[in-house]
């Protein structure tokens, strides 16, 4: 591969990086053979010494989706970033996806009893308070008090229980950030 | 040489050289590369790294043949990071020697 083929290839491969970004790093692989050949280094030997340069492209791919996912948190930004990721082959991530999977419907699961929580305290206070103007008598063999504050219990401990899920769900979109740009900064030889 | 090496590593290397003096690309790639068996491509990537997180600046220079130069400078929070980091490669070394030449035998 000379030299043309070495930056038309990372060119090409860089695509979908803003127009600047991609210039900037043509910029330095331009700059390493122009100083190399001035040192009667051939270009065939520089980019072979500098690896393939679609491996090289992909490390400035993924390094720019983490950013992204770093700079404007969304689901969809943290998928791009760990699928991208992915491609780059780390084996790694295949033992890491099975606990993250978990991780995840744990996190679905806590916020669903949060919601079911709240729903349901909400539902014990408005149901206490308004058995009177109710055509039905239902008795739960509780005290009208014992009900509304059980009801208020719960809806507390649903709304704590759904700001801890919050939390935890921002712990672990930090964390998966973290570990996808320690992973990124493997390198292999 | 079949061995993952660690940004670590490398980060420390291009850091701690900086910390000495403002290099260009192909100095910091040529030197690294003359000790450590690294694909040269992917010091560039990490440079540019390094530079998102504010470990290092960048300028032009003039230089005698052919375009301006880029050249890499060290920031506050990139000393800040070495020394951080040159303290954490020592204390593994040491750990690792010290395993190395068998004090469990004492």
């Amino acid at each position: 591969m000379n030299r043309k083929e070495f930056i038309e290839t990372l060119r090409a491969d860089l695509k979908g990086l803003p127009q600047e970004e991609i210039d900037d790093i043509i910029y330095d692989y331009e700059e390493h053979f122009r100083i190399g050949l001035s040192q009667g280094k051939f270009e065939e030997d520089i980019a072979r010494e500098l690896g393939d340069p679609r491996n090289i492209a992909k490390m400035y791919k993924v390094s720019s989706k983490i950013d992204e996912a770093e700079s404007n948190p969304s689901p969809k930004n943290l998928l791009k970033a760990m699928f991208s990721a992915m491609a780059l082959g780390f084996f790694n991530f295949i033992i890491v996806l099975g606990p993250f999977i978990v991780i995840i419907a744990l996190l679905i699961g806590m916020y669903g009893i949060s919601v079911g929580l709240v729903v349901g305290g909400i539902g014990s206070i408005f149901g206490t308070i308004l058995i009177p103007f109710s055509h039905y008598h239902v008795n739960l063999g509780f005290l009208p008090v014992t009900a509304v504050s059980l009801g208020i219990g719960l809806t507390c401990l649903g709304v704590l229980l759904f700001m801890a899920s919050l939390y935890l769900t921002k712990l672990l979109y930090r964390g998966t950030v973290k570990y996808l740009k320690w992973n990124i900064d493997t390198i292999k030889k | 040489m079949n061995i993952q090496f660690k940004k670590g590593v490398l980060e420390l290397c291009v850091l701690s050289m900086l910390l000495e003096r403002d290099y260009y690309g192909y100095e910091l790639v040529e030197h690294i590369s003359k000790h450590i068996d690294i694909s040269e491509g992917t010091i560039y990537p990490l440079l540019r790294r390094l530079k998102t997180d504010g470990f290092v600046e960048t300028y032009l220079e003039e230089s005698q043949e052919g375009p301006p130069r880029k050249y890499y400078t060290i920031t506050e929070e990139g000393k800040k990071a070495c020394d951080e980091l040159i303290f954490e490669w020592n204390h593994f070394v040491q750990g690792v020697n010290t395993i190395i030449k068998g004090d469990r035998h004492e």
